[in-house]
């Protein structure tokens, strides 16, 4: 295909023309104009507020460099995953006093036993259901939060608390606020980058939109199940022109914006402006780079296994080895926004299949990253908005419930083999040590460096946070 | 400074209930310790957390001040209504639980004094009823109390308003006097020329005739101004002449094309289309955008926009007169999809913030928004002042309803009617038991109705009165607690210690009487300095949508006055504004460096020079279609959501909520366009390789390259005419010689195994150069 010749053909410009080579080649053409204040020493581009993206010091040493967000949009019912409870079983049927809350349909069944078997793990004998036997492998490595509890058993709302730490859409993302406060690595991608299969998770943008912060803080979403790069960026090729003839035209437009900025002595402008330009020209060559997965072996492929999350696992991995700050990869299956919700009518069949497209992919991410001493600094999270009730929902399902679930957090400064909190004896409520999302979000940003009391953006008069008003840092969750 | 500013609201009661949940014995020793002190935090937490909220729901519908039917006498929203009881005597004892006459009817011991009276409360809840009558009843009242929602009686308002620029009344100051006494040209530059030589400054000269002329063009009308028009200007030698430039942009359609987008802004215009919670679409929003633009073109005076956008519904029986509360309309409209009642309460709530935040800080400069929860933290404005405003947007409906007169809209109801009746017929004598033969006849008779049938009527989204009832402050700004009354009225700060109470209707006609009366020192001094930000890049305060005490304050507090006062005096006429401010000396000053005065004042607060700018993406795109001849001046109708494919100017492309809907969005947002979920007050100008990805790659621009290419050629015999000619269209100036020089090189190499002409190429460059994209 043509773009894949265009596509060479910048990856080899790309390669051989340095920062330096392009200033000179702007200087020889430029006469007398300006070539020593091109070539004189370049000022701090952090000091510039409009370079948005540059990476910026953390407020402390974090623990973790970069995040990766297995999103489970839907509701994954925690006592058929991941906190084991024995007890449903003997009290099959019963409803208890504890268990006797409001759901969001308001079901009053009684309890049901999970239909999935459960096994231990590893040194920490952690229990895990056989729907994620990849996983379960892993239980060694992971932090698993078996307290979460959120504000309400609506989807849209809750996937908001998640994402935005509010109930309204008007707020910033987690991994914007992520971005405004670290900058990302590498300038020619963006530095948040959101992804699913099929459906965009509910609530779409706004889960990593920007809402008030800068606009280039804003997750750059990629539906993974078409894997077209162009899908990342737009206009990421020039159909019409061949590379060398592109690169006259940035240097003609570079000297011409050159000339007319050193009028106005804005130098910061100046150089802003140009280096927006030539990582225009690069990022044509690196963003195709980087979502060609054939570069990587045919072990490494098959160690993610087949599955669209899985390839979006793998992504994952390439994204953040490339410098991306944020990577929210979301499962959908079907086309559905809201996977996970399909344990209404019935546990067995929809989560079983659910977690078979993203176990083998999670499991292949964290092995791979220890493989390649990534797993240290780099933080997963994963998790839904909320769980499932232990009671049923029909015959076969269960309904939503915010009162207790599991969310679990592996890699960069978190415990290994660590389980924290607890429900009751059924699994309905957080009891022990409960985690709210903000205490959450208070500890993500605690583990890249961030205190969220500082993350702060002054806005229509008041200074915002993700965590709004509250959330506390929980240090128990710490390696 | 968060941690000042954001009080962490969730950990004392979260403290206090582990405290609680740790059994009796924690809870002793603190009614113990406390009982004998004032109350204190931790005290009024627990009765904001347990007592006032049961109150609210289980008591106040007959026990308050709001309440339909005042039962027995009692009113429980404060503490002295307790202490004085109702007929049968005190309610409290404060201490002694057992002698109060409240844990009585709570512990439902006996029929009579029961309460409250359908069932019994919690167990739990009746104990946190006696622990809170041991610890004496703290209720937090006074300003001393951290956790009131509002405690207005303590502020002195005579004395906020004396110390606060923008609350004292506006001034007429007279232009001082300067040394430099031929320089000014109008009064305007004595208030700045009088700032420079203090500061030992002098103004930049004037900009050249053709920048200025450029400038003139793209500030009013937002396009640059054609060769043509530039030749004409420059050989005109009149002193008049930039008077009569200035006097013919400000009579062009295209004026209120481009000024309308900078009050679309402000009103965070969007077709509707957010995100899942206000994801309706609004399909005729854009008859709104209409009206701003026609009421900018026909100069409607700003006291009447403004009553208008509040009222206009309400001001005359002509509908199409609350066409201007599209303002409010176009906003977001939250709803919920499971009914939760938390959820439930918050989209309601979410969606009176988003009317009173837009309200506040686009007609005064104030985020009133910000008393939601509590009084607001830096300004004189209390929680009572914002539910005051939210009871108003409470009783009002966002419908989208008939513009036409009531004539109209009946004719085609009617008629609509009679084809459905005839359509019933028809029906019946088709079915078994009918006579089909008629059938012919009734359909004859339905061909005839349809015929004579009126065509459908314009619509609009706009504001309905909905109700007459006032808002309670809601605890923490949570609708489901409603606490003390808050009668509708406007700001205290403004309207005073005692201010006129809004009971006609919503009480929207009298909200816009308060804003636009003259003596509100805030309307129009907002206004002004809006448009001073447009015209100069910089606007007097630079916060132009929070005159508050963290907004800026203003550089030149004398010139806003003056030309606020001015504008009154004026007629609130913006057209005769914006020809004062055009016609200043300051305003036609040069905008190159100048060393001395960048070192000295490299913001340029002084005014020593015009602000080089970026120009708006709108404009960019206009100018883009102007210079290349393509551009439809159209000036109504529906938006279009692939606005790089219509060649209108951008103000047509259809704008969804979140900016993330239609190709025009993700366009827009590329570009810095503000997402308008909420009010905006300036715009950002990123620098992002992705602008550049767009200028480079995009369908668009290779066709207008194309396009200023075939103009080119059609118009200029060969390529140094060609370059001149681009470069007159597209920078209203001649080129240099090594600049012709520049782009004859670039066409003749083809050494790369470029396509045969060159030109397309070199005119994308043009069209994406920096100089292109500036007001200077």
């Amino acid at each position: 295909m043509q773009f894949h010749q265009h596509q060479a053909a910048f990856r080899r410009h790309a390669q051989t023309s340095s920062r330096r080579d392009f200033l000179q080649r702007l200087g020889a053409g430029m006469g007398s104009i300006g070539l020593a204040s091109v070539l004189q020493p370049l000022r701090s581009l952090a000091a510039s507020p409009d370079v948005p993206l540059l990476p910026r010091g953390p407020h402390f040493a974090p623990r973790a460099k970069r995040v990766i967000q297995l999103f489970m949009p839907g509701g994954p019912s925690q006592v058929d995953t991941f906190d084991y409870k024995p007890l449903l079983a003997k009290h099959a049927g019963e409803r208890p006093e504890v268990v006797n809350r409001k759901t969001l349909r308001n079901t009053k069944n009684g309890l049901m036993p999970s239909p999935f078997a459960f096994q231990q793990y590893g040194q920490s004998g952690k229990w895990v259901s056989d729907i994620f036997p990849h996983v379960g492998q892993c239980a060694d490595d992971i932090s698993f939060i078996h307290s979460m509890h959120t504000n309400i058993p609506e989807h849209a709302g809750a996937m908001m608390m998640m994402n935005v730490g509010a109930l309204q859409p008007n707020r910033p993302s987690m991994g914007a606020w992520l971005v405004y406060g670290l900058g990302t690595e590498n300038q020619n991608l963006p530095g948040f980058v959101a992804m699913s299969p099929r459906a965009q998770p509910r609530g779409t943008l706004a889960n990593w939109g920007n809402a008030f912060l800068p606009g280039s803080h804003a997750g750059s979403y990629v539906n993974i199940a078409e894997m077209k790069p162009d899908a990342l960026m737009r206009d990421l090729n020039n159909s019409r022109l061949p590379a060398p003839e592109q690169r006259r035209q940035v240097d003609l437009l570079a000297q011409l914006n050159q000339q007319h900025l050193a009028a106005l002595e804005r130098d910061q402008d100046l150089e802003a402006s140009i280096s927006a330009l030539e990582m225009a020209f690069r990022m044509q060559a690196s963003v195709p780079d980087v979502f060609d997965i054939s570069q990587e072996s045919q072990a490494t492929r098959d160690l993610y296994g087949d599955s669209e999350f899985g390839k979006g696992c793998l992504l994952s991995r390439r994204l953040i080895e490339q410098g991306v700050r944020v990577v929210q990869l979301s499962l959908s299956i079907d086309g559905y926004d809201i996977a996970w919700d399909t344990g209404h009518d019935n546990i067995a069949d929809g989560h079983a299949k659910l977690a078979k497209a993203c176990d083998q992919g999670i499991a292949a991410l964290i092995h791979d990253l220890k493989a390649r001493g990534l797993f240290d600094d780099t933080l997963l999270v994963w998790g839904g908005e909320f769980g499932r009730a232990p009671t049923s929902e029909g015959a076969k399902g269960r309904d939503h419930d915010h009162f207790g679930y599991t969310t679990w957090l592996a890699g960069g400064g978190v415990k290994r083999g660590f389980t924290y909190g607890a429900t009751d004896e059924f699994g309905c409520s957080a009891v022990e040590n409960r985690v709210h999302v903000h205490d959450l979000h208070a500890t993500i940003l605690h583990l890249m460096g961030l205190d969220h009391e500082r993350l702060t953006y002054r806005f229509s008069g008041r200074d915002y946070r993700l965590t709004d008003v509250a959330g506390h840092v929980v240090h128990d969750l710490l390696a | 400074m968060a941690r000042r500013f954001l009080t962490p609201y969730s950990t004392a009661p979260a403290r206090l209930a582990r405290a609680l949940r740790g059994g009796g014995l924690a809870l002793l020793s603190l009614t113990h310790a406390l009982a004998a002190d004032s109350p204190t935090p931790e005290q009024f937490e627990f009765f904001e957390n347990r007592i006032r909220p049961v109150l609210a729901s289980e008591c106040y519908q007959c026990h308050s001040h709001d309440a339909k039917k005042l039962k027995g006498n009692l009113l429980l929203d404060s503490r002295e209504g307790f202490l004085r009881g109702g007929d049968s005597g005190p309610a409290l004892v404060p201490g002694d639980p057992d002698a109060s006459l409240l844990i009585k009817a709570v512990r439902y011991k006996d029929q009579e004094s029961a309460m409250p009276p359908k069932k019994r409360l919690r167990d739990d809840q009746i104990a946190d009823f006696e622990a809170w009558v041991r610890m004496g009843s703290p209720w937090p009242e006074s300003a001393a109390a951290p956790l009131t929602a509002t405690a207005a009686k303590d502020y002195d308002w005579a004395k906020l308003r004396a110390e606060h620029w923008a609350f004292r009344p506006m001034q007429r100051p007279s232009p001082p006097s300067v040394f430099l006494t031929a320089w000014p040209r109008n009064p305007i530059d004595h208030f700045v020329l009088a700032r420079l030589e203090a500061a030992n400054l002098t103004p930049s000269p004037p900009a050249a005739p053709a920048a200025l002329i450029r400038r003139a063009y793209l500030d009013l009308i937002g396009l640059p101004p054609s060769p043509e028009a530039l030749n004409a200007f420059l050989q005109d030698s009149s002193p008049e002449a930039f008077e009569k430039v200035v006097d013919h942009l400000l009579a062009s359609p295209q004026y209120g094309q481009r000024w309308g987008r900078h009050w679309l802004d402000v009103a965070r215009y969007s077709d509707g289309l957010g995100g899942y919670l206000d994801a309706a679409p609004l399909p005729e929003a854009w008859r709104y955008r209409d009206w701003v633009v026609d009421a900018l073109n026909r100069d409607l005076p700003y006291d009447q926009f403004v009553r208008q956008q509040i009222a206009g519904d309400l001001l005359s029986e002509d509908r199409a007169d609350g066409l201007a509360t599209g303002f409010f309309a176009v906003g977001p409209t939250y709803n919920t999809d499971g009914g939760d009642p938390e959820a439930e309460a918050q989209t309601r709530a979410e969606t009176l913030a988003d009317r009173v935040d837009t309200f506040s800080r686009a007609f005064l400069g104030l985020t009133v928004a910000c008393a939601r929860c509590h009084d607001h933290k830096f300004d004189p404005i209390t929680a009572r002042d914002y539910y005051a405003l939210a009871g108003i947007f409470n009783n009002t409906a966002t419908s989208h309803l008939p513009i036409a007169p009531r004539e109209v809209v009946e004719a085609f109801d009617r008629a609509q009617a009679a084809i459905q009746g005839q359509e019933k017929k028809i029906k019946s004598a088709s079915e078994p038991g009918g006579d089909p033969s008629q059938v012919p006849n009734l359909q004859a008779e339905l061909e005839r109705l349809r015929q004579a049938a009126p065509p459908a009527y314009p619509k609009a989204h706009m504001f309905a009165d909905s109700g007459n009832s006032d808002l309670p402050v809601a605890i923490r700004g949570d609708l489901r607690k409603p606490g003390e009354p808050a009668p509708r009225r406007f700001l205290q700060i403004v309207a005073g210690e005692n201010p006129t109470l809004f009971k006609e209707g919503s009480g929207r006609r009298q909200l816009a009487a308060a804003v636009i009366d003259p003596t509100n020192p805030l309307t129009a001094r907002v206004m002004v300095n809006r448009v001073w930000k447009h015209h100069f890049g910089q606007a007097l305060a630079r916060t132009p949508s929070n005159f508050g005490i963290l907004g800026e304050k203003p550089t030149h507090p004398e010139l806003l006055d003056w030309l606020a006062t001015t504008f009154i005096d004026q007629g609130w006429s913006l057209k005769k504004l914006h020809r004062l401010i055009l016609l200043s000396a300051t305003w036609r000053s040069g905008s190159h460096y100048r060393a001395q005065a960048f070192t000295q004042d490299g913001e340029n607060r002084l005014l020593w020079r015009m602000n080089p700018r970026p120009l708006e993406v709108e404009s960019w795109r206009d100018s883009l279609l102007a210079v290349t001849g393509e551009l439809d001046p159209a000036l109504h109708g529906p938006p279009s959501d692939r606005i790089l494919e219509d060649k209108r100017r951008t103000l047509y492309g259809t704008i969804s909520r979140n900016g993330d809907r239609h190709p025009s969005d993700e366009f827009l947002r590329l570009f810095d366009f503000p997402t308008p979920r909420s009010t905006s007050e300036t715009r950002a100008a990123s620098t992002v390789p992705q602008q550049y990805l767009f200028m480079l790659n995009s369908a668009f621009m290779i066709q207008r390259a194309q396009a200023l290419t075939d103009r080119l050629q059609r118009e200029a015999p060969d390529d140094p005419t060609r370059i001149a000619r681009a470069y007159q269209l597209l920078y209203s100036r001649l080129p240099r010689p090594q600049e012709i020089e520049l782009g004859l090189t670039f066409l003749a190499d083809t050494a790369s195994g470029a396509p045969a002409s060159r030109w397309p190429s070199y005119a994308q460059v043009l069209l994406s150069a920096h100089e292109f994209r500036q007001i200077q």
